[in-house]
């Protein structure tokens, strides 16, 4: 499956708000196999911090044992996936 | 004639004491001028009006001072979506003059810093909960304040040994430590110092008696131990080099 991380928002900057993300995504992520690939999509994204993408990326990434990063290019994106 | 101003009258209108006048007159971060019989210092009323209107001295005072003044509400984030709300007014006022990619990463710079505050203080700040965030494009600068415990007080918790707010600062921008243990967190201020020292921005930050000036491809942190102290954290994101 994949994930648009733009509909979560495009200024994603903090730890509750990547948490609830997180939270509201469980049903759907509860009907996923846990061997299917996930695709995350970070096409539009503007801003992104660590705080956020700590609350949201690293559960994905322990839940799901294929997880694909795709639209990186932002220079938050890029710095945030460095440094998580 | 401009208005002149006595020296205890601008120092209660700045917030800061009389000595501290005093020095920044020698420093020439502020002067006086020199008049009457006895030479006193005066300043001109139109000179500190701007020196007030200055974002920094405004947020600096702010977070230093045992009584602060209320903040004028455009300055003020008293919860996380105020701040995010001003954060994303930011954000579109970058692009007014600047790329997409500069946008995107003073926007982090400033939403992590920010975040940080209320991430370590909430229920816990020292008096005023909330931060300090504004912005001046002329000035290219961003700058946030919190009235929190400060990054010392938050790592000692799970570090005791550390002594003082340098070496905290230090380990704040280095090692991936949160005081909010067991949580696994605390990349916040090493992504912060990832940036600044990639771009052509610079960043002062304060907490306790430790200021850390970071810019970019700084390898080493300077870090100096100052003299007036504040409890929380106070942060300058410059960006002047930008056209």
């Amino acid at each position: 499956m994949k994930i648009d991380i733009k509909k979560f928002g495009t200024t994603l900057i903090s730890r509750p708000a990547g948490k609830e993300a997180w939270l509201a995504f469980q049903p759907t992520l509860n009907e996923i196999k846990s061997d299917e690939t996930i695709i995350v999509d970070f096409d539009g994204v503007v801003v992104l911090t660590p705080s956020w993408a700590d609350e949201f990326l690293t559960p994905l990434r322990q839940k799901f044992k294929e997880v694909e990063l795709i639209n990186t290019n932002n220079p938050s994106v890029k710095a945030t996936l460095a440094i998580l | 004639m401009d208005k002149l101003l006595s020296i205890g009258k601008t120092a209660k209108l700045i917030g800061i004491s009389i000595d501290t006048l005093r020095r920044w007159d020698f420093s020439g971060r502020l002067k006086s001028i020199r008049t009457g019989p006895k030479g006193h210092r005066f300043y001109n009323k139109s000179d500190i009006d701007q020196f007030i209107l200055e974002i920094d001295t405004v947020a600096l005072n702010w977070a230093k001072s045992d009584k602060p003044k209320e903040l004028d509400p455009e300055l003020y984030c008293q919860t996380r979506d105020i701040f995010q709300a001003r954060l994303e007014k930011l954000q579109s006022q970058l692009s007014k003059f600047t790329s997409i990619e500069v946008v995107s990463l003073i926007t982090a710079v400033a939403g992590e810093i920010g975040s940080n505050s209320f991430d370590h203080n909430l229920g816990n700040w020292s008096d005023i909960s909330g931060i300090f965030f504004s912005y001046s494009m002329r000035n290219r600068k961003v700058v946030l304040a919190d009235r929190g415990q400060g990054i010392l007080k938050t790592l000692k918790r799970v570090r005791p040994e550390l002594a003082n707010s340098s070496e905290a600062i230090k380990m704040a921008f280095t090692e991936t430590i949160s005081g909010r243990y067991p949580e696994t967190r605390g990349n916040g201020l090493k992504f912060v110092r990832s940036i600044i020292t990639k771009e052509p921005f610079s960043l002062t930050f304060q907490t306790g008696d430790a200021k850390l000036y970071l810019k970019k491809d700084d390898i080493e942190l300077n870090i100096q131990k100052i003299e007036s102290s504040i409890k929380g954290c106070f942060a300058v994101i410059n960006f002047e080099e930008l056209p």
